[in-house]
Order: structure tokens, then sequence, then C-alpha cells
């Protein structure tokens, strides 16, 4: 068949690195000595110049036949469910965990909608707060150093 | 059962991993499960990820098994072939029997192809074979070779402190 290679399924993690994300694979190991499976995570480093995948989105990667960096071993293949926008495959609407968008703005139409309530049609594309109240896309570290300056990753 | 701890311990067993009826065909690199913790269609899924999860991870252990809970409000199952597509099975309100006996259908390898791979398994040990893990150890020990010489004294025309010696 085609000589490419693995591919897995994984979840985006913060990470600062430009044209990479950061993916977090979870497998199954089985210990031995219990007979029981029990979670193992590798991070793996996928090239991504555009950035489609942002922090939290569930993505297919596979892995490069060369690696591109000491780094970079992966590619994103495709982002199957990204965070707060999931498609439920089955049906092809929009959901919000266990129920469906149109169901929720049905039930909200006929208690009567509130003006600032959140309106998925109308609000922007995941990123427009980032930088000012979202900050999941660096990763965190404890502050070492206070030189008077703003550090928003710092913890 | 040692360790018996947890609930439904019998799933720690060997025997129980081994009893597993879902071989996935080799395409299969990954099989996802969808199921959200509360609802009655849901309750198939769940218990499919509760029994047979360990089964199928124990069968295939190089395919990554993925469970993913509470994001769509009906269950399915998804397995990704390895030139990316994927194939999606809607198991809502259908119980962990049915969705075990369509996914050995659609996905697993059948009976005879198991069979048929045991079989190859079992007579790549060629019996001719010697050195380790084989039965005989030494080309020595097999009829019609030289035997061993530490046993019985080489020909002096075969051994090297008479074929370099000065005439």
């Amino acid at each position: 068949m085609a000589s490419r290679g693995a591919i897995l399924l994984g979840q985006c993690m913060p990470c600062i690195k430009k044209n990479a994300s950061k993916i977090r694979i979870r497998r199954m190991e089985l210990d031995k000595n219990l007979n029981m499976y029990f979670k193992k995570e590798e991070f793996f480093f996928a090239h991504d110049p555009e950035k489609v995948c942002k922090t939290g989105d569930i993505v297919l990667i596979r892995e490069l036949p060369q690696r591109l960096t000491r780094l970079i071993s992966h590619e994103i293949e495709k982002v199957v469910y990204p965070m707060g926008d999931i498609t439920d495959p089955l049906t092809g609407k929009k959901v919000v965990v266990g129920k469906y968008r149109d169901q929720i703005e049905e039930a909200n139409r006929l208690y009567g909608k509130s003006e600032k309530a959140f309106d998925y049609e109308k609000a922007p594309p995941r990123g427009r707060l980032e930088g000012t109240r979202d900050f999941t896309h660096g990763e965190t570290y404890i502050k070492y150093h206070e030189d008077g300056k703003d550090q928003p990753f710092a913890v | 059962m040692p360790f018996m701890k947890g609930r439904a311990p019998i799933r720690r067993t060997i025997e129980y991993l081994n009893a597993g009826r879902l071989v996935l065909k080799d395409k299969v690199k990954i099989f996802s499960v969808n199921y959200n913790t509360h609802g009655d269609h849901h309750s198939g899924a769940r218990e499919l990820v509760f029994w047979n999860l360990c089964q199928i991870q124990y069968k295939n252990p190089n395919v990554q098994v993925v469970a993913l809970k509470n994001m769509t409000p009906s269950p399915f199952v998804r397995c990704y072939f390895e030139d990316g597509r994927d194939m999606l099975i809607d198991v809502d309100s259908r119980n962990r029997e049915e969705i075990i006996e369509h996914l050995c259908k659609v996905v697993g390898k059948t009976k005879a192809q198991l069979d048929a791979e045991a079989h190859l398994a079992e007579s790549k040990d060629n019996p001719a074979n010697f050195g380790y893990g084989c039965d005989r150890h030494c080309i020595c020990e097999i009829p019609g070779q030289v035997p061993c010489p530490g046993i019985v004294k080489l020909p002096d025309h075969l051994r090297g402190k008479f074929i370099f010696a000065p005439k």
C-alpha cells in the first residue's frame, strides 16, 4: 500500500513553537502484574504552519516519512473534533455535549432569549480573546522572576 | 483470581482477555468509541467500553483504542484506516452483543482468516532447525553430520594443528 506513516488520534496541547503543535497521544498499556490497561501519554510535535489546530481539538496526525526537524516528526492530517464546535457525524448538525444546538436555541427562544447570551451564529471563530482572556495557546510556567512586565503565562 | 480489586475484576484475567472475539482487520489503525455517561440509548456503548474494550485492545495491541466521553448526543464507533478514511458505526440504542456482532462482521477478521494465521504461525517452527530454542542444540547432534569433536576426535586432515604444522 502507500508507504505513509502510521496515523494516531490525539488532543492538541498548548505549544509556543511556530509551525508546530504539540499533540498528546493517549495509548493503553497493559500492566502485566495486574492485567489491567492504564493510560500512557506520549507527546508529538506535528507540522502545522497555518495553526489549524488549537488547544483542545482532537486531531488525526500522521508520521512523516522523514523528520522535518529534530522534534517535528508528524503532520496534521485532519481536525476531527474542534473544541467547542463539534459536528455530530451521524446527523451533521452542531452539538453541545448531548444536545443539538438548534434544540438549545429553540428552548431558549421559548423561554425568552437574553440579548447578552452567547449566539453561536454570530460568534467569530475561536481565537478572538486570545491574549486578553484566552491563554490556552501557550504553555504555563511557574513565575521565577518578577521584572515588572506583564507575564500572562506565569502561574 | 489474585488481586480481586475493582469492579468486575474478571476483566483482568488472561483467560477473559484471550476470549475476545473481535480481531480487527490489518487496515484498521484507530478504534474510537464516543459515548455519554448518562442516557439509556448510550447504555450499550457504555457496556461495550466497560466489558469489551480491554479484550479488543488485548487482541489488537497495535491499534490505538480511544474512548471519548460526553461529546455528542448519540453514541457511535469510528474506525480509522491507514489511508486516513474512517468508518462510522451508529450504535444508538443497541446492546453490547449486537454491537460486537456487527463489528465482527464489518471490521473483524473472519474465523477462517484467524485459523489460517494460527496455522501459519505454527508451521514456522521447522523441525529441521537447530540452535537456540530448538530441540537440537548443535549440528553435531544431527544424524549424518560430523560428530561432536569434544567426544570423537576429528581426523587429522581436518585439524588445524596438523594442517599448519611445519614439515
